[in-house]
């Protein structure tokens, strides 16, 4: 009987040895290169996916694109769009509408998200059919939600109308959308109706997780259900609250599609945000290069939010 | 007992093969396939182009046609991204304001020489062709007219003893006379909204500011463009409803349907849509666009089928000449109100017979096209709309509205 002695050399290598792929990809899974080897095709799947039409977006904003006019060439023009942008009053107008937006939406939504999932998570006889019936909103796309809320809204056929005249609100029928004084909050309405299930959503699943002896303690204590709100349940969801709050502002600050079936941006430019100036830059006057510097603006204004939301919101710090 | 094994399975697939080749070749005749791109929306529009399609499959059993409707708004966007990503549609509508845009981009396929050799090009007058040519080249076949024209109530007019208006100014006083706030109706339904753009546009050169001259220059001439703007939004505030400021055409055309507005201004290709709700000759007619000081503005433009992937270009072919052949174009009219663009069509009896066409027939003698030239459609849509709208609001004069779209214009043209 052969005995193999553990101190014994290796085998010496032949020249199959050397060459040999599966010996050599055994040898290098040993060294501390694999794991970039094994990252690579991850590496590159988001290098093709996000990060070149990430900069192919970035770099199309210092050149001139107008795809309606060839004659101009698509020669880098540095920061001809950017300088344009500062002193072109529609931008600094779309940027308010955009806070304007974006800031009521958010606030409408997350509080209207917070009450009915507080108020579906007390699991009393039907909730959960009323969960269901909440959330049919978010299932519908944009466009079947502008134009429905456009139809009951219209100043001539519109159920809404109906509704306010007869119980004595309105004197007569209102075009919500073709007044100024109205037609942004008109539409905040509308975007908050579609969107505040996604509030809901999270937060019912958040609620989930908050252990009830918390609440049971807090009982013992005297606290009420605003200081278990405040004291309990706010701080719990801090994380989910954050994460949902930034996903909607980039959602809010990136799709014009509501907004450009409601109203076009008008009337005149009071609904005009950021995003839709920027479709209308690219599709309505094929101005690529300056659609491009408008979302490459978008894109920055949306990075200094999130970083600074997380910042204030000490979400890292749990 | 007969065992189905895998040895006889291949013996018949062998059979199959062998039998195949024997068969005649136009037993397995591939049928073609298009698609077509189109911006109809309405049920009469869409009623038409089943109508067109099925007449087109009866006399090309060998050609399928997918249409795919493409709405307005978002046309020149799927458009462009189409010809980016290279997966353009086989067939393309092409508005003649878009023409120069699409053609800029790449978009179109020159079919000049198949033009000249097509049996049914001495049915279309080489005006016809005028806004799909350019350097002498051919990109598109006409498939019907816009003709401009205007919708009144004939009932309301006739009780109110006012005469159909011929000038700007007339329809301006019957519209503030048929005005009775408190009955919610309206002397004329503006369209403030999507789409209103290019009436406004017509109102200014009604004025004196055409925006392209007969030498091909591009200007708006400040006076007759304020002219232009102060007349359409006196109107707007004395005659229409508070909505006008984002009524597009659904509202446009409900508040005419509905009994809300005594006039509208349109083409006749909503003709079959209002004589579905009003009965024609007796609560509406329909009458020629009234002339303005300076000129009478009435568009008449043509809707072009252009070929939009080489690739498919014969199919294509087969497709686009179809909406040219006259029975075709009268089924197409007789759903929507659309008038042919082939003269032999418009010639036919169905067309002449008809006394609520004849202020179509008239439009024909002295219509004009549509203003054609690289940024016009993004000019009037993204400056002149909004400045208008502006104005409608109470936030800019005339003065600032048109030196808002004399800026935009030369933005866009420079």
């Amino acid at each position: 009987m052969s005995r193999v002695s553990a101190s014994a050399s290796p085998p010496p290598r032949s020249v199959w040895d050397s060459v040999n792929p599966v010996r050599l990809i055994g040898e290098l899974s040993e060294t501390r290169y694999w794991m970039y080897l094994l990252l690579l095709p991850s590496a590159l799947l988001i290098t093709a996916v996000v990060l070149y039409p990430t900069v192919y977006g970035m770099q199309m904003s210092f050149r001139e694109m107008r795809l309606n006019r060839p004659d101009l060439g698509t020669d880098w023009v540095l920061l001809k769009h950017y300088n344009r942008m500062i002193n072109d009053p529609i931008f600094w107008l779309s940027l308010r509408n955009t806070a304007v937006w974006a800031t009521s939406s958010i606030v409408l939504e997350f509080l209207i998200g917070l009450i009915a999932a507080l108020a579906l998570n007390r699991n009393l006889p039907g909730t959960k059919v009323l969960a269901v019936i909440i959330l049919i909103p978010y299932f519908l796309p944009n466009v079947v939600a502008g134009h429905m809320w456009a139809l009951m809204l219209d100043p001539r056929l519109g159920v809404i109308n109906d509704v306010l005249v007869r119980i004595g609100w309105l004197d007569s029928y209102k075009a919500w959308f073709a007044d100024p004084a109205t037609a942004m909050a008109a539409a905040i309405v509308v975007e908050t109706w579609h969107s505040f299930p996604f509030f809901t959503l999270l937060i019912m699943a958040g609620l989930k997780g908050i252990p009830t002896d918390l609440y049971k303690a807090a009982d013992i204590d005297g606290a009420g259900p605003f200081a278990q709100l405040r004291l309990i349940t706010l701080p719990m969801l801090k994380t989910i609250i954050a994460a949902a709050v930034i996903l909607r502002v980039i959602g809010l600050v990136n799709s014009p599609d509501l907004l450009l079936i409601l109203t076009s941006g008008g009337p005149g430019r009071s609904t005009q945000v950021l995003s839709l100036y920027a479709f209308q830059m690219a599709y309505k006057d094929f101005n690529f290069g300056y659609a491009g510097a408008l979302s490459v603006v978008m894109f920055i204004l949306l990075m200094g939010f999130a970083y600074i939301y997380i910042r204030l919101s000490k979400v890292n710090q749990d | 007992m007969t065992t189905f094994n895998r040895r006889s399975a291949l013996k018949m697939g062998g059979a199959l093969l062998a039998g195949s080749a024997l068969m005649p070749h136009a037993a397995f005749a591939q049928s073609k396939s298009i698609n077509y791109w189109h911006t109809f929306t309405s049920q009469s529009e869409q009623a038409g182009l089943d109508e067109v399609m099925k007449l087109f499959a009866a006399a090309h059993p060998d050609i399928s046609v997918t249409p795919e409707n493409i709405p307005n708004p978002e046309f020149m966007a799927k458009i462009t991204a189409a010809v980016v990503a290279n997966t353009r549609p086989s067939v393309t509508m092409v508005a003649s304001e878009r023409f120069r845009d699409l053609l800029a981009m790449g978009a179109l396929t020159d079919i000049t020489d198949r033009v000249s050799s097509w049996e049914r090009r001495s049915d279309f007058a080489d005006q016809r062709f005028d806004s799909i040519t350019a350097d002498g080249k051919i990109y598109g076949l006409p498939a019907f007219s816009f003709v401009d024209w205007m919708y009144y109530r004939k009932d309301w007019f006739e009780e109110a003893g006012i005469a159909v208006p011929t000038t700007l100014a007339e329809m301006y006083d019957a519209a503030v006379k048929l005005t009775d706030v408190g009955a919610n109706r309206f002397g004329f339904g503006l369209r403030g909204g999507p789409g209103g753009q290019n009436i406004i546009i017509n109102m200014m050169e009604a004025f004196g500011a055409p925006v392209l001259h007969p030498d091909g220059s591009i200007s708006l001439d400040r006076d007759g463009a304020i002219a232009g703007i102060t007349y359409f939004s006196d109107l707007a505030k004395n005659a229409a409803p508070t909505s006008a400021p984002n009524d597009g055409f659904r509202q446009v055309i409900e508040g005419f349907q509905t009994g809300q507005t005594a006039m509208i201004y349109h083409h006749t290709g909503s003709y079959q849509d209002i004589a579905s709700k009003l009965e024609p000759g007796v609560e509406f007619g329909t009458m020629p666009i009234p002339a303005g000081p300076v000129n009478r503005v009435a568009r008449l433009a043509y809707a072009y089928n252009t070929i939009t992937k080489a690739e498919d270009a014969d199919a294509a072919w087969e497709w686009i000449k179809f909406w040219g052949e006259p029975d075709a174009a009268v089924a197409f009219l007789e759903k929507t109100g659309y008038f042919p663009a082939s003269t032999t069509a418009a010639a036919d009896p169905r067309i002449g017979g008809n006394p609520m066409y004849a202020a179509a027939s008239e439009t024909l003698g002295f219509g004009i096209p549509q203003p054609s030239f690289p940024g016009a459609a993004g000019w009037a849509e993204s400056t002149v709309l909004p400045a208008f709208q502006r104005v409608l609001i109470g936030e800019a004069t005339p003065e600032q509205a048109v030196d808002e779209m004399i800026a935009g214009l030369a933005e866009a043209t420079q």
